[in-house]
């Protein structure tokens, strides 16, 4: 492949991500509809791809919140008995799913992802109340099937999982989260890199992108106006979504004619 | 309870310490990998491979760790839940191999 696209993926990966860390979201999410739309990347490359991505900026932001004692690993793991079931699952489904289900599938998560994007969590006052652990589990198991179908970390999910179903605080619930979405994505990058599938090409330049970018969001954190990105990020996932929609039906506006 | 505060801090920090080193390690094979593909093609593309796979293998350790962990520790019910997620990413590797 070209020395010239490789460095363009670094690019936006590193972009995507920096971005992404300062408002505390995954930016996994963008990786495959970028892939997809501008490069006219084969979709599942593309997941691939995202999926080693996924893990990297899991891991290079998990030792911070560990140190600080906000990821409850004991929780983390039982949850994660449940977001790889769904990874395997979503590893045999991911072969049998038409490609225009898999973008109408994505397009709804970047809808979702966009509300959440809008609709600030808040600590909730009951945190006394009973945790609703079976709720929990179902909603990971979710988490896991979509992650393996999408490529993303899913954090979407198991955000909402840990807020409501769980009544954790917002800070344990992020890290818990991130803490977690490098297993559950392993589960199923571990059955795509060994049935060959995953292009070093494409995801190599990608994952270093992500990392380098997580790294430098962290520093820049507090440093741009909150509100403005926020709104700047909405409009982007509404705008992706619609994209998807549309390539979902077969139609494509931007990017090379195949 | 006791026994468990004094061992739940060492193992958060090994973890820290596993994931971080190994995000480096990662990074730096793909790094390496991408520099040397300029000049010798399959080279590079080998080290960079090698980086993804580390990167996968990742947060596979760190569960392998917390199996060992929970273990010693006596915890067994944990010890055995580590177990379950470690054998489901090794299952979806095999099945990926076949």
């Amino acid at each position: 492949m070209q020395f010239g696209l490789q460095w363009w993926l670094f690019a936006v990966a590193l972009g995507t991500s920096m971005l992404g860390g300062m408002l505390g979201m995954a930016s996994g999410i963008f990786i495959v509809p970028i892939l997809t739309m501008f490069e006219r990347i084969d979709i599942h490359t593309a997941i691939g791809a995202s999926l080693v991505s996924v893990i990297a900026c899991s891991s290079a932001s998990a030792a911070p919140f560990l140190k600080e004692r906000l990821t409850d690993i004991k929780l983390a793991i039982l949850l994660e008995t449940a977001t790889t079931s769904g990874a395997l699952c979503g590893v045999f489904l991911a072969g049998l799913i038409p490609t225009h289900y898999l973008l109408l599938l994505f397009a709804l998560i970047l809808l979702l992802s966009a509300q959440q994007m809008l609709a600030r969590r808040k600590d909730r006052d009951d945190s006394s109340s009973v945790k609703r652990l079976p709720l929990g589990m179902t909603l990971m198991y979710g988490a896991g099937l979509i992650s393996a179908l999408l490529g993303i970390g899913s954090g979407v999910l198991k955000i909402p999982a840990m807020d409501t179903a769980l009544r954790l605080p917002i800070k344990v619930s992020s890290a818990t989260s991130n803490f977690m979405i490098g297993a559950t994505a392993a589960a199923s990058a571990a059955a795509y890199f060994a049935r060959g599938e995953i292009a070093t090409s494409v995801a190599a330049p990608i994952a270093l992108g992500s990392v380098v970018g997580a790294l430098l969001g962290a520093r820049v954190l507090m440093k741009v106006p909150n509100e403005k990105l926020r709104l700047m990020f909405t409009a982007i996932l509404v705008l992706l979504a619609l994209q998807m929609l549309l390539a979902a039906f077969g139609i494509n506006l931007i990017g090379p004619k195949s | 309870m006791r026994v468990e505060a004094a061992l739940s801090g060492p193992l958060e920090n090994l973890l820290g310490r596993l994931l971080h080193y190994g995000t480096l390690a990662a990074s730096g094979l793909i790094a390496l990998g991408l520099a040397l593909g300029v000049a010798w093609g399959a080279v590079g593309v080998g080290i960079a491979t090698a980086g993804i796979a580390l990167f996968i293998l990742l947060p596979t350790l760190r569960v392998a760790v917390m199996l060992i962990f929970f273990l010693r520790a006596g915890d067994y019910r944990y010890g055995a839940i580590a177990g379950l997620v470690l054998f489901i990413i090794s299952l979806s590797f095999y099945i990926g191999t076949r």
